[in-house]
């Protein structure tokens, strides 16, 4: 099964199971939870199922792409359930077998790993599910996004693609996957990983102080700017520009630019937005469902025909 | 007639660490449970888990609840009636409330008088009926490490049940029948898919495997044999200690085919063994291989790889020597092992290419050269970063090594090595390998020929874990490292303790999330331990040691640390207790020989005073004095001894059995000092055994509260004497047995 082939199969299966399927965030992330259709549509009681592919970056992970398993950026299969349904175990090992596991075969396992995210003021109690000993997804039951408690309870389920096509295809280096029609995941990607991971680790013909320079500066503005559209109660366009801040601090980190107390500071003041994010989107729709933007999706439609 | 309770709590997979305690937390709060609702078992309660179930049965369980009989007092007799012998208003109005005739009540006698008293008789209600109520109060009951929020609630008005993980469904039979249990599910998550949990006569075996049958359906159980038999015709093995067996068998037949063993590492190093018994429902094992370049690895890496981060058992050879193989616990039957192998293998294969990349990369940089990218991870926010902190723990254990221990040769040693204990936090191997700290810093040093003396200081510093005499590490491993190991191991633990309490931090009840306890108890074992380990026969006392490691913080450690100070202080005095009794020694006895301040307190001398006390614990004459001691005690509060004014004492007595006290005190006292200065506590307790007799006569013949102010003075002078002579020992108060 080639990794695109495992893609269609994953959206076929969670469509049958009445997700919607969405399509990844268009800007740095580190993981699928940051979507807004995550980290948005968990909030409140409205329910909610979708599915996505994630491209997700993290930079402390690039390895020029020398590395057979590890990448600057991978891709994340994103399923998220609210309210999680009692069978969900059952219908997760379901979507194995249709992606040609056979679970009499394997041993698969979940093992307890609950997850957190400092950044995103969000944590969930969950497994790593192994197959034969290799971690093929984070299963996570939310308990709270954004420092808020949640109600209804929702189901994360984040398949590693890179992991499974490598599985499935038996091979031991990442860059000699079959991405679709012959054409390996090297020829896609390898270019891709060997810049992203200079760049991560300031390989740049410029100061490391300049590049930190820049990169801080950056980080100010798109926050300033994030706090200029929440206060205008523009939480989507203010979620994208924390997410910036996010990546940048990544970035700062990888370079090794930034001391302890700093980091800390960092971590605290993105934690900080994110949670103000989080309660504007609540509070903006009264019946907690997210929805004020309906007339808005119409108008949008008109504009671009 | 005693009917079969069952009651199976059906979840997704529990945290492996969490079954043992919650299985026996099950067993306690069912029986409590039962025996709040008055029903009565002739057996305790038999308990199980997997991951997928908690379990609890109760073979005989009466049929109905015991009649409750109480006895209700009313009014006192003497108010009860008027002078014509007519009911005051309070008895019949106590009658009334009881719906009873005053001629009904009975008299109850008390020590204060007696009552009027209404006899309450309420027949038990049927076991069926109460077990809803007993099942909510044990689900109520169990605690988690972490709990779990999931849409749930009971109907007994507490609202919302958190739990381990969902439950799915749930088993409640009391002879061969459901008992109706419902746990609700929130409105907002009720649906379709979302639904009550309903206890039922359906259980469920293994996901995937089944003797006849469709896996995973529900299978209709009648008692807890058919319970037991039914589930491992479904591959589950309900009973842990057959499942560790099953286990351990494989393992070995699986090892021995491999010609060799399972590597001793794993039961010395981890909890392995104990923890995959609680991950499966069906053991099997498989094993696997990895290519033998990897065995050019540290023995370390590959052992933690497989260990704790595939929780595969490595093997060894007759010598010890890793074999470039491993054994699997897989959750079911493999029909082809051989498919799990190559996966399991290719994982592990992985892995080892990172630690072989980083074995290589690691060694370009020596670790003196990592200090400073120690400024970049934080050790506690307000105490710095691992820089400051690899500077404090130099300078300190170079001031063991050469005031607290007199090595002077050996402080120079202990301070590269107290400087070099935290770079290997900057090295790829330990950020990818945490439980690899301090070992892997000693394998670096090792490796670019720093002396026995700093490597295995380094290696060993996070050690010792256990309180235990023979927790590792042992003189031998120390090798000639064992003093510069014991300055650093105890400057990193002390920094980490005053620190922590300086910057306010102090453990509460469950929570010490910074693992102070284990570090304190660390000082205190190598403490007490030190002869042994080091061949250093010094009775270092814990308030010099805190107070030298205080200083950088300006707080806790030192004599003006105010509240920080004293919290700490009792901190480490339960930390030095607790050490002794585990070590088997009497509550009353530990706390005789660390009464006062714990900053005078040497954990050596401490050990050293329980020993000798413990081989004179049959002693009568010894017992005979703590019981005096204790008059002594009561008697001198106030009255201060002057050393100075002892030989004037003699002339001020008259009586003899005090002039005999006098002059037995006398003759055994420098004795006494003398063989405390050594640490021989056998022969100074044997000394102030000796004065028994001579105390004893003392206390039958004299009156020590003379009418005469200067005799009683004088007797008052002469017990304190005596008093503070033991004091300064033991306070063997402590051990006086009771009357």
């Amino acid at each position: 099964m080639t990794f695109q082939d495992l893609i269609l199969k994953l959206s076929a299966f969670w469509a049958s199971h009445g997700c919607l399927l969405q399509q990844p965030l268009d800007i740095e992330v580190g993981a699928g939870t940051s979507h807004p259709e995550t980290l948005f549509r968990v909030l409140g009681p409205k329910p909610w199922s979708v599915a996505y592919v994630q491209p997700s970056r993290r930079p402390d992970d690039g390895r020029f792409g020398q590395n057979p398993n590890r990448l600057f950026k991978h891709h994340q299969y994103q399923v998220i359930l609210k309210p999680s349904p009692d069978e969900v175990q059952r219908i997760y090992l379901e979507s194995l077998e249709a992606c040609g596991i056979n679970p009499r075969q394997h041993d698969i396992r979940f093992e307890e790993d609950n997850w957190e995210s400092p950044t995103l003021g969000a944590w969930g109690i969950g497994w790593q599910v192994l197959l034969d000993g290799l971690e093929i997804t984070q299963f996570t039951y939310f308990q709270q996004v954004g420092g808020i408690d949640l109600a209804p309870i929702s189901c994360e389920i984040t398949y590693g693609l890179e992991r499974i096509a490598m599985f499935l295809q038996r091979v031991d280096n990442v860059f000699d996957l079959e991405w679709g029609g012959g054409v390996k995941y090297g020829e896609v990607r390898l270019r891709e990983e060997i810049e992203q991971s200079k760049y991560a680790f300031g390989q740049v013909d410029m100061p490391a102080g300049a590049f930190a320079a820049l990169h801080r500066e950056l980080f100010e503005k798109y926050y300033g700017f994030a706090e200029r559209l929440l206060a205008s109660g523009l939480v989507l366009p203010a979620l994208e520009h924390c997410l910036k801040c996010s990546h940048l601090f990544n970035v700062l980190d990888s370079s090794g630019s930034i001391g302890v107390t700093e980091r800390t500071a960092y971590i605290l003041r993105v934690r900080q937005l994110a949670v103000g994010i989080a309660r504007t989107y609540l509070d903006s729709s009264p019946d907690g469902t997210g929805s004020t933007a309906a007339s808005g999706a119409a108008d949008a439609t008109r504009g671009g025909a | 007639m005693d009917r079969e309770l069952l009651i199976e709590i059906g979840c997704e997979e529990i945290p492996a660490g969490w079954l043992p305690d919650l299985t026996a937390q099950l067993g306690r709060h069912l029986e409590g449970r039962l025996k709040e609702f008055r029903l009565t078992i002739d057996a305790p309660s038999e308990t199980y888990s997997t991951p997928r179930r908690l379990t609890a049965r109760v073979a005989k369980l009466a049929e109905r609840q015991t009649d409750l009989e109480e006895l209700v007092t009313g009014p006192p007799v003497a108010a009860a009636f008027n002078a014509g012998g007519e009911p005051t208003p309070a008895a019949a109005g106590f009658a009334r409330k009881h719906g009873v005739e005053v001629g009904a009540l009975e008299r109850h006698e008390t020590p204060k008088g007696t009552y009027l008293a209404h006899r309450v008789r309420q027949r038990g209600k049927a076991t069926v009926d109460v077990l809803a109520d007993v099942m909510a109060g044990v689900l109520r009951d169990l605690t988690f490490p972490k709990q779990m929020r999931w849409d749930a609630h009971l109907e007994d008005g507490r609202g919302e049940l958190v739990f381990a993980r969902p439950i799915r469904w749930l088993v409640l039979m009391y002879g061969g029948r459901v008992v109706p249990f419902v746990i609700r599910r929130s409105e907002m998550a009720e649906g379709p898919n979302v639904q009550d949990v309903r206890s039922g006569s359906q259980t469920y075996g293994h996901r995937f495997f089944t003797t006849s049958g469709r896996a995973g359906r529900a299978i209709k159980i009648k008692t807890f044999d058919d319970y037991r038999a039914r589930l491992l015709e479904n591959f589950v093995i309900l009973e842990r200690s057959e499942r560790e067996s099953k286990i351990r068998r494989e393992l070995e037949t699986h090892a021995r085919r491999l010609g060799g063993r399972v590597s001793g590492l794993v039961a010395a190093h981890s909890s392995l063994l104990q923890e995959v018994p609680d991950l499966v429902e069906y053991p099997s094992v498989v094993a696997g291989y990895f290519g033998v370049e990897y065995l050019q690895l540290p023995e370390e890496v590959l052992t933690t790889t497989m260990i704790h981060h595939q929780h595969f058992f490595p093997v060894v050879d007759e010598e010890g020597k890793l074999k470039p193989a491993f054994l699997a616990v897989v959750n079911m039957q493999p029909e082809k092992p051989e498919i799990i192998s190559r996966n399991a293998e290719r994982v592990l294969a992985a892995r080892l290419r990172d630690a072989r990349f980083f074995w290589d990369e690691d060694r370009r940089t020596p670790l003196e050269a990592r200090i400073d990218r120690l400024a970049t991870i934080l050790f506690h926010k307000k105490l710095g970063t691992y820089r400051e902190k690899a500077d404090r723990v130099a300078a300190l254990a170079a001031w063991i090594a050469r005031d607290a221990f007199g090595r002077e040769e050996a402080a120079a040693q202990a301070e590269r090595a107290g400087r070099l204990c935290k770079a290997d936090l900057a090295t790829d191997m330990v950020r990818e390998l945490t439980e690899l700290q301090g070992t892997m810093g000693g394998i670096y040093a090792r490796e670019e020929g720093q002396p026995e003396a700093v490597w295995k200081a380094i290696y060993f510093h996070y050690l010792p874990i256990g309180v235990e005499p023979d927790a590792p590490p042992l003189r031998p491993q120390l090798g000639s490292a064992a003093v510069t190991w014991a300055a650093v191991s105890l400057a990193d633990k002390l920094d980490s303790v005053a620190g922590m309490f300086a910057a306010g931090e102090r453990p509460t009840g469950s929570r010490d999330p910074l693992g102070l306890r284990r570090q304190a108890q660390g000082i205190v074992k190598i403490l007490a331990d030190l002869p042994e380990l080091t061949g250093l026969d010094i009775r270092v006392q814990l308030g010099t040691l805190l107070a030298r490691a205080g200083e950088p913080f300006g707080g806790a450690g030192t004599a003006d640390g105010g509240e920080p100070r004293k919290t700490m202080l009792s901190f480490m005095a339960d930390r030095v207790s607790y050490l002794l009794e585990q070590r088997g020694y009497d509550v009353r006895s530990v706390r005789a020989v660390l009464h006062g301040g714990i900053e005078e307190v040497s954990p050596l001398d401490a050990r050293l005073k329980l020993e000798a006390l413990a081989q004179m614990s049959g002693s009568q004459a010894l017992l005979g004095v703590a019981a005096l001691l204790k008059r002594v005690k009561n008697i001198t509060k106030g009255v201060t001894s002057s050393p100075g004014e002892w030989a004037a004492l003699q002339l001020r007595l008259v009586d003899p059995a005090e002039r005999t006290l006098w002059s037995r005190i006398d003759e055994r006292a420098p004795g006494i000092r003398d063989a405390a200065a050594r640490g021989d506590y056998r022969e100074a307790f044997a000394s102030i055994e000796a004065l028994q007799p001579a105390v004893a006569t003392f206390f039958d013949d004299v009156l020590v509260m003379a009418g005469d102010l200067a005799l009683r003075q004088a007797r008052l002078a002469l017990v304190a004497a005596l008093r503070d002579l033991i004091l300064n020992i033991a306070d063997l108060s402590e051990i006086a047995t009771e009357n």
